[in-house]
């Protein structure tokens, strides 16, 4: 699991991988996902433990993961965005209300939209230096709010709309086309904060914003474009969501934001900043789908299963942090 | 320095003060809004000649939902119709949020407060000072703890519609067979009284026939619903049908269903009576009955709450006062006799 700490100066070079000690923490959920599916292929059986399975698995855990992807830049500058779940919502249903003009008019219309929510989210924050939490509590009521008035209040169906449709519930070569989707955000996301300077900057940012400003790294410009990416997320995970339901809902993607945050978390990205790692994104993704899955199999009561979600998020967390 | 700091709060408490003093504004509520589905008896002349004069108030919670935009947007259409100007707080996401909202419209001193609870045990304390107060309560569909805390209660009957769900599933898969059920949010009275319906007819019609083989809340939201039965699926296979609590939430599940092309096999209810299931049910896709939750019974209760307010009974009853408990039937909604009910789909 390659995780990006905070860089001492942006322009320095990332300190060298090689030659270093085991270090569990690399490895804790990848233990956790295998101990996952050992349990739940005793409890369960072939209903859990089968390729059809884990790629309805992976296909749920799609639409949080590609939140989860710039989740991870925003939490890298230790910030946070509690209005995904809501911006799905409202990037769903402004790409609704374009249904007559086709596909591809639905697919821009989502994406823009979370950019532009997304692009408020960071104005408010780098240049009006709003508290992120604060900024995107506010834009969670303002998203809501508009997907309910944008849809008044009700389902709009996007049956018509085959491609969308496809990327919820198509496929390539057998692979999920949502899956596909999420495991090429997650590969853009990885090259991104530790391939290039735009990622050794992210995590500068979240690891001593005043050490990167005077290294020349431009804060502001960072911070707005974290939220502006995760706004992008959204529309990608609301038309991902959209695509299988077929629909466009007001309702929908309500706590997302709890869940990818978790993701995040779970999977090694520090929530002071300075510290992301993608792979353990992903990781925390299908770690959280697969309890779900689990849980849903087993028929067990809501109130168990709440329980038994909450256990299992601080146990990953523990594991994680136990090397740290 | 120290007036800088105080200043500003002797200047709201001036401010708040000359508000009370002045008794605030009119504050309209807007009542523009046209109703997807009155269904209300029609208003009767004599008996709602001094409705305008009766003052209102409106509590319900955020509409957010097809069922409950239907149920604010009736109850609306029905003051405009009655030429009542009724105060309106349909926003509060939390039972907490509309406990704030019902002080402050008993503030207004009305004649009678119309409230559809976010959930009726929170919200008891406050409908039981209104009533102190002299104000009548009319407690729409989710029932306050005290009966005390209440006129009238004006409600669905969901342990009808689970009853009514039981019959028809009984009937269809002449006792024999398995099914699922999606239940709307865990906890609250709705889902534990369409739960108990179901089993306790199934159980009483089939004696162990029928097995319900899978249960899991979906919060009534499309996704949850989608993600669930998915799960669902995964493990059983040989599902005959689905009992889902809510139209809506439906949606995901019959989407589910589709995505993993068993239409054919796998047939489904919901509940509420939205339109677009109802067109489903017509059109003979795998939706096979939704159970009629009619949300005209807000307009009913503004119809109601005219009478009250001008201490008036029902016209044509005998009874000079305005029953305690009205319970709407539940009505089950096929292929048969969908066109009946389409009206009043939302």
């Amino acid at each position: 699991m390659t995780t990006t700490p905070a860089a001492p100066a942006a322009n320095a070079p990332a300190p060298a991988r090689s030659g270093r000690k085991f270090n569990f923490q690399d490895y804790a959920l990848v233990a956790v996902i295998a101990i996952l599916i050992i349990v739940g292929g005793i409890l369960e059986g072939s209903s859990f433990v089968s390729k059809d399975n884990f790629f309805n698995v992976l296909r749920q855990g799609s639409i949080v993961g590609v939140l989860a992807i710039g989740m991870t830049f925003v939490i890298a500058t230790a910030g946070i965005d509690l209005s995904v779940g809501s911006m799905v919502a409202a990037c769903g249903v402004a790409g609704g209300l374009l249904v007559d003009s086709g596909d591809l008019m639905f697919i821009v219309a989502a994406l823009a939209f979370g950019i532009a929510l997304g692009a408020i989210n960071g104005a408010a924050i780098s240049y009006g230096k709003v508290v992120p939490f604060i900024a995107t509590l506010a834009m969670l009521l303002i998203a809501r709010g508009l997907a309910l008035w944008m849809s008044d209040k009700t389902p709009i169906s996007l049956f018509s709309l085959d491609s969308v449709r496809w990327f919820g519930t198509g496929e390539i070569l057998t692979i999920p086309s949502s899956l596909v989707v999420f495991l090429v955000v997650a590969a853009i996301g990885w090259v991104l904060l530790n391939r290039t300077p735009y990622g050794r900057y992210v995590v500068a940012v979240g690891g001593n914003p005043e050490a990167a400003r005077i290294a020349g790294v431009k804060v502001q410009r960072i911070l707005f474009s974290v939220y502006v990416l995760s706004g992008l997320c959204a529309g990608i995970a609301a038309v991902l969501l959209c695509g299988r339901l077929a629909s466009a809902s007001p309702v929908s993607g309500n706590l997302y934001e709890l869940d990818a945050i978790a993701a995040v978390v779970i999977g090694g990205t520090s929530l002071a900043g300075g510290r992301a790692t993608i792979v353990g994104t992903v990781l925390g993704v299908i770690t959280f789908a697969l309890v779900f899955n689990l849980l849903t199999l087993m028929n067990l009561a809501v109130e168990i299963q709440q329980v038994t979600k909450g256990g299992i998020i601080l146990a990953a967390v523990l594991l994680q942090r136990r090397s740290s | 320095m120290k007036f800088k700091r105080v200043a500003p709060v002797v200047f709201t408490g001036m401010a708040l003060m000359g508000v009370a003093a002045c008794g605030g504004s009119d504050n309209k509520s807007d009542t523009a809004s046209t109703p997807t589905a009155t269904a209300s008896a029609s208003t009767d002349e004599a008996a709602v000649q001094g409705a305008s004069d009766v003052k209102v108030a409106f509590s319900a919670p955020a509409a957010d939902h097809g069922w409950l935009k239907a149920l604010s947007d009736n109850a609306k259409a029905k003051a405009k119709e009655l030429g009542i100007d009724m105060k309106v707080s349909d926003s509060a996401t939390t039972s907490a949020e509309q406990a704030d909202q019902i002080e402050t419209l008993i503030q207004d001193k009305p004649d009678v407060l119309v409230v559809l609870p976010n959930e009726g045990e929170p919200l008891t304390p406050v409908a039981q000072k209104a009533m102190d107060q002299g104000i009548q309560v009319i407690n729409i569909d989710r029932e306050f703890s005290a009966a005390s805390a209440y006129h009238t209660l004006i409600a669905g009957d969901n342990y009808g519609i689970g009853v009514q769900a039981g019959n028809f599933f009984a009937d269809q898969l002449k006792c024999k067979g398995n099914v699922a059920e999606i239940q709307g949010i865990a906890g609250i009275s709705v889902t534990e009284q369409r739960s108990q319906g179901f089993a306790d007819q199934i159980k009483k019609r089939c004696n162990g026939g029928i097995k319900i083989v899978a249960q899991q809340p979906a919060d009534f939201a499309p996704d949850k619903g989608l993600t669930v039965m998915e799960n669902i699926l995964q493990k059983n296979k040989d599902i005959q049908a689905v009992y889902t609590h809510d139209d809506d939430m439906g949606e995901g599940v019959a989407a589910a269903i589709e995505n993993a092309g068993l239409q054919d096999k796998i047939w489904m209810t919901g509940a509420g009576g939205s339109k677009a299931v109802m067109n489903k049910i017509k059109e003979g896709s795998e939706w096979k009955a939704t159970f009629l939750y009619n949300p005209a019974m807000s307009a009913d209760a503004v119809y109601l709450a005219s009478l009250l307010g001008q201490k008036k009974g029902l016209p044509g009853f005998a009874a000079p006062d305005i029953p305690s408990k009205i319970i709407l039937s539940a009505t089950t909604v096929t292929k048969d006799n969908v066109d009946q009910y389409m009206s009043l789909g939302f």
